[in-house]
């Protein structure tokens, strides 16, 4: 599926169709190809009924969802690190897909709730730590992370240092990520990385940071595995360490 | 207002962002058709930046701020916001005795000379804090100074929230007062205390022999995008009533919930709302930024900059401070560039000057004076000139020419310490000489200068 020559068409026959027809559906595309266009287009609604229409057809979840909804968000992600596509769509799109995928694995079996669950990357524990109030940044990160296939579990800003430990002890993390957004803040970074060590936990995590006021040195300094500048950056961080365990 | 953080309409914090934000401040863009136009980074349109303004009110007066501590919006109508701004005065005195100077709300190419307020935006060794200081206090153009952020106190990494970030907040306070009477200027207006994050710590540095005096500013910071919280309105209602002046620190991100140039100028135009009936703020500091390279250097930015100061001189008594964000860093002929770009394109549209964060404002002890100095020098021989903003554009236009290709590899320049002799508080001479060289060729140019 080549998504970029997908989506030109679609924006180019929605405008066709729209006076033709006046209806949000384009005459030669499949339910894939327009749930796709959903997902990439933000349309949070209309993925949805899409995603009913293909359980109706009898199409495998599974495949839509691995086939489909991933390389639309992975799409999605693409035109995000080129600067194509800022928060607003990408919220959007993420919005769309889970609406999608609520409807799609509401049906699903066991056996393929399990696969899908076995198709994970990792398991990373992410948030912002103690004393900042700043996700931005956080947020984008756990959204992609999420979209590139690991189990997220986001704790949101302001988290306390040892939340992060408890919970990656509770899920079986693979990663903490771990993001500060002040210059005053990030010592609470090497904080977890500090608790992690004299706890003799060091060795069974990953531990990167980001974050405005970061850096690769930053990052050397306390010792952490690695640094991302941007969220995209901090997939592809996270799968070379994931890869390199 | 403080009641309506408790009683304002609840909200799910995401639900604000994509549900109220997104979708109102779309919809405002496509009705008010905004556009932005690389090729007039300094519009002359006063219809344009009008309809800035009208957008920023509408966008305001329907999704308010959002305390992200009592999970409530906290509205205004039209008539409150207008009944504010009457009784806005406009300007103010900083600072006391012979280093005091007046702040006040700018014009569109207005003829007087902006307040500059030198600052280093960024976080610094423990030993260098007061040459540091001192090397921003000294320099003539400096209306007022902001100190860098201490990292450590005695050696002790400060953390917010910590009993470490009270003591560090303590010592940044007294070392600041004993720089700026070591240069000769005990009077002169202090913003502080960037090391104090927490209202804890902020609420702690409040002492007029030792700490933040009356004549001093203090910020109140807003959370992205058009979000507040209590420790954050704690330190609101702590600095009105201590009685010091107040500011409102707000930095919309280009790429984040704005979307592009056009959202962002769109906020950021709010955000002057929000400073004004949320904070009461006596004056805002404003630098909107790219999410990936923490600049506001290049195009969209500086015409979202450029807009939202027209739109404020046009339509409010309202002040700022426009605050500049380099790519590059110190001693490099590419922040002199952006310095110049920001402080230009900032003046002519209607703002003072708040410079200037560089090296992408995270690099510790990695800022000098001299990017604000050349930032504020074109700033200010802008006023002079009395430039119309036409000829802005095209200086502005020539001068992004020459970088804006490099933003995603600035390079990081030198520290502090490499660029200056920290004994004797001079710049090293090679700064010197590319000072000269670039103000050479800006001047060739037709960047104005006052000397």
């Amino acid at each position: 599926m080549l998504l970029p020559q997908v989506l030109g068409k679609c924006y180019k026959r929605t405008v066709k169709r729209k006076k033709l027809e006046g209806e949000n559906r384009l005459s030669s595309e499949t339910l894939t190809e327009r749930l796709e266009r959903f997902v990439i287009t933000g349309q949070e609604e209309a993925a949805e009924k899409t995603a009913i229409e293909i359980l109706n057809a009898c199409m495998d979840p599974l495949e839509v969802i691995e086939e489909n909804l991933f390389s639309a968000m992975k799409f999605v992600g693409e035109k995000f690190e080129k600067g194509e596509y800022f928060v607003p769509e990408l919220l959007c799109a993420a919005a769309a897909m889970e609406a999608a995928i609520r409807v799609l694995t509401a049906e699903m079996k066991g056996e393929s709730k399990e696969k899908l669950k076995a198709k994970k990357i990792g398991r990373v524990v992410v948030g912002t730590v103690s004393g900042d109030i700043h996700d931005i940044g956080k947020n984008i990160l756990a959204l992609l992370l999420e979209v590139s296939g690991f189990d997220t579990y986001d704790l949101g800003k302001d988290v306390d240092s040892m939340k992060f430990i408890e919970k990656a002890a509770e899920v079986q993390a693979n990663i903490i990520a771990l993001s500060a957004l002040m210059t005053t803040t990030r010592p609470a970074q090497k904080e977890v990385v500090e608790f992690l060590n004299e706890m003799g936990l060091r060795g069974k995590y990953v531990v990167m940071v980001g974050g405005a006021p970061t850096s690769k040195e930053w990052a050397e300094e306390i010792a952490a595995d690695g640094w991302a500048e941007t969220a995209e950056q901090g997939v592809k961080l996270a799968q070379t360490l994931i890869r390199e365990r | 207002m403080l009641e309506r953080a408790d009683t304002g309409p609840i909200c799910l914090e995401k639900d604000f962002e994509l549900k109220v934000l997104l979708p109102k401040l779309r919809g405002i863009i496509e009705e008010y058709k905004i556009e932005f136009d690389p090729e007039n980074i300094v519009p002359s349109d006063d219809s344009l930046a009008d309809d800035v303004w009208r957008a920023a009110l509408e966008l305001y007066l329907g999704v308010g701020t959002y305390c992200t501590s009592t999970h409530r919006r906290i509205l205004f109508d039209e008539s409150e916001i207008r009944e504010a701004m009457k009784n806005f005065p406009g300007r103010f005195v900083l600072g006391y005795g012979k280093d005091s100077r007046e702040l006040s709300h700018r014009e569109i190419e207005d003829g007087r000379r902006p307040f500059c307020l030198f600052s280093p935006d960024i976080t610094c060794d423990e030993e260098l804090f007061v040459p540091m200081s001192m090397a921003y206090l000294q320099e003539p153009l400096a209306d007022g100074v902001c100190a860098p952020i201490l990292e450590e106190v005695e050696g002790r990494s400060i953390k917010t929230g910590r009993p470490f970030e009270l003591k560090g907040s303590a010592a940044h306070a007294m070392m600041f007062r004993e720089a700026a009477r070591r240069v000769g200027r005990p009077g002169i207006f202090l913003q502080g205390v960037g090391t104090a994050q927490s209202d804890a710590a902020q609420i702690a540095v409040s002492n007029p022999i030792w700490g933040e005096r009356l004549t001093d500013g203090r910020f109140v910071a807003s959370i992205s995008e058009l979000k507040v919280d209590s420790s954050l309105l704690n330190k609101m209602v702590h600095f009105h009533q201590y009685g010091c002046f107040v500011g409102a620190l707000t930095g919309p991100i280009l790429g984040g919930y704005c979307g592009g140039a056009e959202g962002t100028a769109i906020v950021g135009t709010a955000y002057h709302i929000q400073g004004l009936m949320v904070n009461q703020a006596h004056y805002q500091n404003y630098f909107p930024f790219h999410i990936k390279y923490m600049h506001n250097t290049t195009r969209e930015l500086l015409w979202g900059i450029s807009l939202t100061y027209q739109a404020l001189a046009r339509n409010t008594p309202l002040i700022s401070l426009s605050n500049g964000f380099a790519a590059a860093g110190p001693c490099t002929p590419m922040v002199l560039y952006e310095a110049a770009a920001h402080g230009l394109v900032s003046v002519v549209s209607g703002a003072n000057l708040w410079e200037i964060a560089v090296a992408r404002n995270k690099y510790k002890n990695r800022a000098t004076p001299m990017e604000a100095k050349m930032a504020c020098e074109v700033g200010c021989g802008v006023a002079e000139s009395d430039i119309k903003r036409s000829e802005a554009n095209e200086l502005a236009k020539k001068i992004v020419s020459k970088y804006e290709k490099e933003i995603a590899e600035a390079p990081l320049g030198k520290a502090f310490q490499e660029c200056y002799d920290t004994r004797k508080i001079k710049p090293k001479d090679d700064y010197i000489e590319l000072y000269k060289k670039v103000k050479e060729e800006l001047r060739d140019l037709g960047v104005p200068f006052m000397y």
